[in-house]
């Protein structure tokens, strides 16, 4: 029952990485970018390469991230340079992508459990070496998504980062203030997909697997945490984006669990998840109402005139 | 803030009367967890085989081991998420039905190091299935079997048209086997590698195209799923199609030296008995490559395109139809 929970909410950290990445280009830019169904599978890939070849585990955080942002750049000049639609640029990147992973890791790579992944090398060992794989697995991915977390926070806050908000807001702002527009939408989707590889590569490491086909449905994972997180805080506005796509990811790590464990026919898993999510939504929007009405209740309507 | 503490409760309280649902099934019989990729019929008899191979070592389901059956639909995200939900729910045994589920289950049993079972993977060493508290059955095609039946059907062919999917290891593998192979029999391969099952109808159409003088599958999931399609067109054409399993050859295909699933299925129960009882750990036996084929053929498709069978190979073949 513990190990239940333990190994639900290592997902939902683990899958966060990925939800800030499409909060990001979702919900702050404006921009509904593919690429992550790529850029997912390529920090994946890049990861599972580098430590059959003995790189450092944690290293191969930090490379997932460069090629990640490399994808996301890739979007962007097509995008901003070549001027091609925002889908299509992203589709294309996606695309090329397949192609580019299978090309990086040969086939599908399976990682032999004598290699060590950022779980069980030495110095998170040295940290946590008294607690169980599954805990260990909780408690690293927990720190990784708190990290990007904080950072992500303090990003929005500067004036880069201010600039990258106003740009989903109120794109002519941005050039009012005699900013490229162009170029802070490429930042937005270097910054994005950096994140989502970064999942791609933690996600392999947990996984200890890189298949090319686990980049499909990424794209709407994203959106589902996005949308199923920010429907809940939409009330709270203290709450921050970054928070509300953790949330998201941990809630739609429970509903899969929840239909597995349930004990229903294995073909009705999906189905079970839609209908879960779909109670989540009206939930949140439900309870919106009600407290609205509750609200005048409280404070009767008043003329206009007054 | 309140409310979504009340929110995430209630879904925390669901989640709880899931698991716990979950664990009063559970007492005290061990449970077998089976994480199938998806539902297709080989696939499918391999998990019936697995679970006649366990009730011929006189296990009974729900008096010795209890099953949770999961299958994937072919998602590598849902196969990791069912591995990591066997482990948490402490199964006794895991088995894993085609390479990527086998995978997942056997990154997520590290955490309590319980025993993976596989069926249903080509190759298991390139996927490093093959050490560790793990075991199972392969699905190595029989290549050289096959190349021989074609030859033997059709003496004056000279091109194998073979599709596959790159992202499929099983497949990969097997190419490099047949490429191997082909001169030996006088055959050449072309193959053509597709990424998805949208893409296999344009393959076969340049394969027509370019003039092969039959086709050959392999057991690759994306290609196999849209079999009907492809005997649509070569039919038209005139042009054989070679399974690579009775299944294949059940569904049009005109023959096939290929392995029953199974009866792979079966050896692979027969391992998980012996780990269940206790018997022997499944580190300690190494996994197994069926051996014997069978030579399957679908007499109204070879009838169809007037192939002859030659009377040796008509001898050991199993017609195969479905009732």
């Amino acid at each position: 029952m513990l190990d239940l929970i333990v190994s639900t909410l290592t997902q939902g950290f683990i899958y966060a990485l990925l939800s800030y990445g499409v909060y990001i280009t979702y919900k702050i830019l404006d921009f509904p970018d593919l690429t992550v169904d790529g850029s997912f599978p390529l920090g994946a890939a890049v990861t599972a390469l580098l430590l059959v070849n003995g790189v450092n585990p944690y290293l191969t955080l930090l490379v997932a991230l460069a090629v990640g942002a490399l994808a996301g750049l890739v979007t962007g000049l097509i995008h901003v340079k070549l001027g091609v639609r925002d889908l299509l640029a992203g589709i294309i990147t996606m695309t090329a992508l397949f192609s580019i992973n299978l090309q990086i890791a040969g086939s599908n790579l399976s990682v032999e459990r004598a290699i060590d992944t950022i779980f069980n090398a030495p110095p998170t060992m040295a940290l946590f070496g008294g607690c169980s794989l599954i805990v260990r697995k909780l408690i690293v991915s927990m720190i990784l998504a708190l990290i990007f977390k904080v950072l992500l926070d303090l990003y929005f806050k500067t004036k880069n980062g201010l600039l990258l908000r106003a740009v989903g807001d109120n794109s002519t702002l941005v050039t009012s203030l005699a900013k490229d527009r162009g170029f802070v939408k490429i930042l937005g989707l270097v910054i994005s997909n950096a994140l989502v590889a970064l999942a791609g590569c933690v996600v392999c490491q947990e996984q200890r697997a890189f298949s090319s086909t686990m980049g499909t449905g990424q794209v709407v994972f994203g959106l589902a945490t996005v949308i199923i997180g920010t429907t809940i805080f939409k009330k709270f506005d203290f709450v921050k984006g970054t928070t509300a796509a953790i949330v998201g990811s941990i809630l739609y790590k429970i509903c899969i669990q929840c239909a597995i464990n349930l004990g229903l026919p294995a073909n009705l898993l999906k189905l079970i998840t839609a209908v879960l999510f779909l109670v989540i939504l009206v939930l949140g929007n439900v309870k919106k109402g009600s407290l609205k009405k509750f609200g005048e209740r409280l404070a009767p309507k008043t003329g206009k005139g007054r | 803030m309140k409310k979504f503490t009340k929110i995430l409760c209630a879904a925390l309280a669901l989640m709880m009367i899931c698991a716990f649902s979950a664990c009063s099934k559970e007492n005290k019989i061990p449970v077998i967890g089976i994480n199938q990729y998806g539902e297709h019929p080989s696939l499918d008899n391999c998990r019936n085989g697995f679970l006649q191979g366990l009730a011929d070592a006189g296990l009974v389901e729900g008096e010795d081991f209890t099953v949770d059956y999961q299958n994937a639909g072919f998602d590598d995200d849902i196969a990791g998420d069912i591995a990591s939900s066997f482990s948490a729910n402490n199964v006794a045994l895991m088995c894993g039905i085609a390479t990527n589920s086998a995978v997942s289950c056997y990154a997520a049993a590290e955490d309590k190091d319980i025993p993976v079972i596989f069926t249903a993977v080509s190759d298991p060493v390139q996927a490093k299935l093959d050490s560790g508290n793990i075991t199972g059955t392969s699905d190595k095609l029989p290549v050289e079997a096959q190349l021989d039946l074609i030859r033997s059907i059709q003496p004056d062919a000279k091109t194998i048209g073979i599709i596959y999917t790159t992202s499929e290891p099983n497949s990969v593998s097997t190419i490099a086997d047949y490429q191997a192979n082909a001169a030996d029999y006088g055959f050449t391969i072309d193959a053509i590698g597709v990424t998805a099952q949208n893409e296999v109808t344009q393959a076969v159409d340049t394969l027509i195209n370019r003039g092969v003088d039959c086709f050959s599958n392999l057991t690759d999931n994306t290609v196999v799923g849209v079999l009907a399609s492809i005997l649509e067109k070569t039919n038209d054409a005139g042009i054989p199609v070679y399974g690579s399993e009775v299944e294949q050859v059940k569904g049009g295909c005109v023959a096939a030296a290929g392995i029953d699933y199974y009866a792979l299925g079966r050896q692979t129960g027969a391992m998980a008995a012996k780990v269940l009882k206790g018997e022997a750990s499944a580190s300690e036996i190494p996994y197994e490559t069926i051996s014997e084929y069978g030579i399957y053929i679908n007499s109204e498709a070879l009838a169809a395109l007037s192939l002859e069978l030659p009377a040796d190979v008509a001898e050991k073949a199993v017609e195969s139809k479905d009732a």
